[in-house]
C-alpha cells in the first residue's frame, strides 16, 4: 500500500469534517428554530467526531497526535477545500453549503465502504446512520426552501450560485490519483463527481430552483494543496485558542 | 408606520379596517420514542415544524441525541385523540361510550397514561371505524381491571414512521457520552478543587 497516497487521501477527508464542524458549530444558539438549532449542533458535533476517527488512522500511520494535527498546523498545511472554510453568512448559504457538501461526503463514504483499507471501509460502516441523517436534513430543507415562498427561493438560489465553483472544488484531484484508484482504496475524484451531480440535480429538479451550469461553472482549486481563502486562518486561531494557552487543558 | 414594536405593529392605523393576522408560528407534531428493541414507545414531547416530514428531522435531534434510540415517529398534533382526563379511582375508559359512526375506518396506536405526570405509553394496536370507536374496542384488550387516567388513540395512516432502513440513524448514538453532562465528572472536578482550597 502506498502510505502517502492513504494520508493524502486521509487528510483531506478530515480536514474537510474538522473546518466544517467548526463552521457549523457556530450556529449553536443562533439557528432559525430552537429544534434546527440542535440538529445543526448535533451534525457539527458528529463531523468533528468523524475527523477525529480519521486523524486517529493518521495517527497510526506515523503522523502526530489527533489535537496536535487539529489545532497546531497553519492554513497552509490543511488540505480541506475552501468550500468548507467560508464564513457561515445568513441560514440560507449555510444550508446550500451543507447539502452540497454531504451529499459528496455522504457518497463518499458510500465508495469506501469499498476500500481495500479496512480501517477506511469500517469507519464508511460504521457512520452510515449518521450520514443518512446529514442527507436526509440537507435534502429536506433545500425541498422545502426551495420551494416555499419567493424570499426563500431567491436566497437559496443565490447562494447556490455563489457556492458552485467552490463545491467543484471538492474533487480536486490528488497527485495519487492512480495509486489510489489502482490500489482499491478509493474509486477516485472524478467518479465521486460524477455520482454526485447525479444526486444534486435530482434533489434540486424537486424545487423550484435552477441549476448551474456545471460545465460553466469553473472550479475554485487549491484546498487540497494547502492554498486557502483569508477565512481560515481565523477560523483555525479561535479554535485553537484554548489549546495554545493550556495543550493539557481537559474539558 | 415602522416599528419593531408588535403592539403597534399589530394596531391598525387611523381609519383602517384590517383583517387578523394569522399567527407566524408553525404547528406541533407529537413525537414518541422507543428506547430499546421489544420496549413500548413512550410520547416524548412535541416540536415546531411547516410538516410531518420535517418534524420527523426536528424530532430526531430534538428528543434522541442523548441515551439509547432504535426507532421514532411524529404525528401532527390534530391527529392525536384524546380521551377525557379522569381522577382517583376512576378510569378513561369508563367515560368512552359506544360509537356507530364509521368516519375513520383504519388500524389506530393507543395510548395509555397510567401515572399523572408521567408520559403515555403504547399498549397496542386495534382495528376500528374511528377513532372513538379504537378508544371503545381497547378497553376491553387493553383497559381492563386498570385505572388508566387517559387514552390516546392516533390513526396509523397518519404517522411518519421510522422505516427498516432508516435504524442505522442511531447506531453511533450509545458513544456519543459527551452529550451526557455527567460524562463530564462536574461534581468529582468541583469536589477535588474545593479539596485542594483547604489545603
Amino acid at each position: 500500500m502506498n502510505n502517502e497516497a492513504v494520508k493524502e487521501l486521509l487528510y483531506k477527508i478530515a480536514d474537510d469534517l474538522l473546518i466544517l464542524g467548526h463552521r457549523n458549530s457556530e450556529w449553536t444558539g443562533f439557528g432559525p428554530l430552537l429544534e434546527e438549532d440542535i440538529a445543526f449542533s448535533s451534525m457539527a458535533q458528529d463531523k468533528i467526531g468523524q475527523s477525529y476517527a480519521v486523524y486517529q488512522m493518521l495517527n497510526e500511520l506515523g503522523e502526530q497526535a489527533p489535537d496536535t494535527v487539529a489545532f497546531t498546523r497553519s492554513a497552509n498545511q490543511f488540505h480541506n477545500c475552501q468550500l468548507v472554510e467560508l464564513p457561515n453568512g445568513e441560514y440560507d448559504f449555510s444550508l446550500i453549503r451543507h447539502f452540497l457538501f454531504d451529499t459528496a461526503d455522504a457518497l463518499r463514504w458510500e465508495m469506501l465502504t469499498q476500500s481495500s483499507y479496512e480501517p477506511l471501509s469500517l469507519l464508511a460502516k460504521k457512520i452510515k446512520g449518521e450520514l443518512r441523517y446529514h442527507t436526509m436534513h440537507a435534502n429536506t430543507w433545500i425541498k422545502q426552501l426551495g420551494s416555499a415562498t419567493q424570499e426563500s427561493i431567491s436566497r437559496l438560489q443565490h447562494s447556490l450560485e455563489g457556492a458552485m465553483p467552490y463545491a467543484l472544488g471538492i474533487f480536486e484531484e490528488s497527485p495519487f490519483e492512480k495509486e489510489i484508484i489502482a490500489e482499491g482504496i478509493f474509486a477516485g475524484e472524478q467518479e465521486l463527481k460524477k455520482r454526485w451531480q447525479l444526486k444534486i440535480e435530482s434533489v434540486i429538479g424537486q424545487t423550484q430552483l435552477h441549476l448551474p451550469d456545471f460545465k460553466i461553472a469553473v472550479p475554485i482549486l487549491g484546498g487540497r494543496i494547502g492554498k486557502h481563502s483569508e477565512h481560515l486562518q481565523p477560523l483555525l486561531d479561535e479554535m485553537s485558542e484554548v489549546f495554545k494557552i493550556d495543550p493539557t487543558a481537559e474539558w | 408606520m415602522n416599528s419593531l414594536d408588535p403592539r403597534v405593529v399589530r394596531l391598525p392605523q387611523a381609519g383602517e379596517v384590517k383583517p387578523k393576522k394569522s399567527l407566524d408560528q408553525f404547528g406541533t407534531f407529537e413525537v414518541f420514542v422507543q428506547a430499546k428493541e421489544g420496549k413500548p414507545f413512550q410520547h416524548e414531547g412535541a416540536v415546531h415544524s411547516p410538516n410531518l416530514e420535517m418534524a420527523y428531522l426536528l424530532a430526531k435531534e430534538t428528543f434522541t441525541r442523548r441515551f439509547t434510540c432504535v426507532s421514532i415517529y411524529v404525528v401532527d398534533t390534530r391527529d392525536v385523540f384524546v380521551s377525557p382526563i379522569t381522577e382517583g379511582n376512576q378510569s378513561a375508559y369508563e367515560l368512552i361510550s359506544k360509537d356507530g359512526e364509521e368516519d375513520d375506518k383504519g388500524a389506530f396506536e393507543i395510548y395509555h397514561l397510567p401515572k399523572r405526570g408521567k408520559q403515555h405509553v403504547h399498549v397496542g394496536t386495534v382495528e376500528a371505524n374511528s377513532s372513538r370507536d379504537a378508544m371503545y374496542r381497547a378497553k376491553d384488550l387493553f383497559g381492563a381491571g386498570k385505572i388508566i387516567y387517559n387514552v390516546w388513540a392516533i390513526e396509523q395512516d397518519k404517522i411518519r414512521f421510522t422505516s427498516a432502513e432508516e435504524k442505522d440513524l442511531w447506531n453511533t448514538l450509545p458513544e456519543k457520552k459527551f452529550r451526557d453532562a455527567s460524562d463530564y465528572k462536574g461534581g468529582d472536578k468541583l469536589k477535588e478543587f474545593l479539596e485542594k482550597l483547604k489545603t
